[in-house]
């Protein structure tokens, strides 16, 4: 019966700050991406993880479009990544005629930061790495 | 003959090119519908296709952004480049250590200038002859793509869009009421990110959508009222439930579904999933 307990209290006491510290991190993630959503040009972001995603877009109406690129453009890079030794991805840019897409991948989150076409990236990536 | 000097011409620029930037690792080029054109010799074609088929969700929805102009992925080790060059995507791999200035003038003076002068020597238009030459039109053109969750493409999901079955006419042989049942469009499948949805009063076999899509659907159908909806998970389950519009606003116009958690636990599913969606009609 004691030997249970303490199994218990093992177990909990492993799990509990990993949580937590998962929960903060997420967190600053999401204050510093509503912080970049201010700055000009920026037109909404998607944060996906495992079990939650946060969507916030100017234009709701291409939410999929842009859910469909933000995820292509991720998984892109992974294959590429594979198949010319690329190493750790970085980030990923895909620029269109009206708008660009900066998707990275920071722990286990997925996130595609969308933009004005003319809006520098380099201040939003040192704000996120 | 033309195509076989374009490509020689090309194939011999790309070449080049790598010897002037010996951090180029690989070049081809390939057309907006996917056709691989000619690349390096240091390219093989199977890797040319699995280029183009990892960029396959992003051409497919370009439009969105306005058209695809350029792709940059930046690893530790490497970048890969993607530019529209006179109606052409240009890929590079470099290395690391490459001078991007240095490459970028090579590969955007030197590319456009060799097509403008094949263009002026042969004017005829870029096609390859490989049987290897990955045409895509099909692929990108008439079968959604799921990238979200990549095991979902299960052929009970790969569904048409509706305006590409709606003219297709019933066969004379066939009965009655068959005819009947083909004179309908196909069911349009829409995708959806999860929702939750809690309460007391919410019934928990009853999904919520878009005022706005449902009316899409009952506009198809000639105004008869969508009661049932049969949802799909990218993992191949499908459940079919009742379905009514999305009461609460915020919720509106954001491509959601509201989900019971009866429903969600069902399909196994959460809260911030894609699914599918097609209205039920009988």
């Amino acid at each position: 019966m004691v030997k249970k307990k303490r199994g218990f209290q093992e177990v909990a006491a492993a799990a509990e700050p990993v949580t937590v510290e998962e929960n903060i991190s997420l967190n600053n993630l999401r204050a510093n991406l509503d912080e970049i959503k201010t700055y000009d040009g920026v037109i909404g972001y998607i944060l996906r993880n495992s079990t939650s995603a946060a969507i916030e877009l100017k234009d709701s109406t291409k939410l999929i479009d842009y859910a469909i690129i933000s995820s292509s453009a991720l998984d892109a890079s992974e294959e590429l990544s594979k198949l010319f030794d690329l190493g750790a991805v970085k980030d990923i840019i895909v620029e269109g005629k009206g708008v660009k897409v900066l998707s990275l991948i920071v722990g286990e989150n997925r996130i595609s930061i969308f933009l004005e076409k003319d809006t520098d990236c380099e201040k939003i990536l040192k704000k996120l790495h | 003959m033309d195509n076989e000097v374009y490509t020689f011409a090309l194939k011999n620029a790309l070449n080049e090119i790598r010897n002037v930037c010996p951090d180029i690792t690989n070049t081809f080029m390939f057309r907006e519908d996917g056709e691989i054109i000619v690349g390096d010799e240091n390219t093989p074609e199977k890797t040319m296709v699995h280029v183009v088929d990892a960029f396959d969700g992003i051409f497919e929805k370009a439009d969105a952004i306005g058209g695809v102009e350029c792709i940059t992925i930046e690893g530790s080790n490497g970048k890969v480049n993607v530019s529209w060059l006179n109606d052409l995507y240009f890929v590079t791999v470099t290395s690391r250590k490459a001078d991007m200035n240095h490459v970028n003038t090579v590969t955007r003076v030197l590319i456009p200038t060799v097509l403008r002068l094949l263009e002026k020597i042969c004017p005829t238009p870029l096609k390859s002859k490989s049987p290897l030459t990955k045409t895509k039109q099909t692929k990108t053109k008439h079968q959604p793509k799921i990238p979200m969750v990549k095991e979902l493409e299960k052929p009970e999901l790969m569904e048409e869009p509706v305006e590409e079955t709606v003219m297709e006419e019933p066969k004379e042989t066939v009965e009655a009421e068959t005819k009947h049942e083909q004179l309908l469009p196909e069911p349009p499948v829409n995708q959806f990110i999860v929702e939750n949805i809690g309460g007391l009063l919410v019934p928990s076999d009853t999904v919520r959508i878009d005022t706005e899509i449902l009316s899409q659907w009952e506009e198809l159908y000639e105004g008869r009222e969508i009661e049932e909806v049969e949802i799909g998970t990218f993992y191949g389950k499908t459940m079919r439930c009742k379905v009514k519009t999305i009461k609460d606003s915020k919720y509106e116009e954001k491509g959601i579904i509201q989900i019971p958690e009866k429903i969600q636990l069902a399909l196994e599913i959460k809260k911030g999933e894609l699914v599918r969606a097609k209205p039920i009609i009988e």
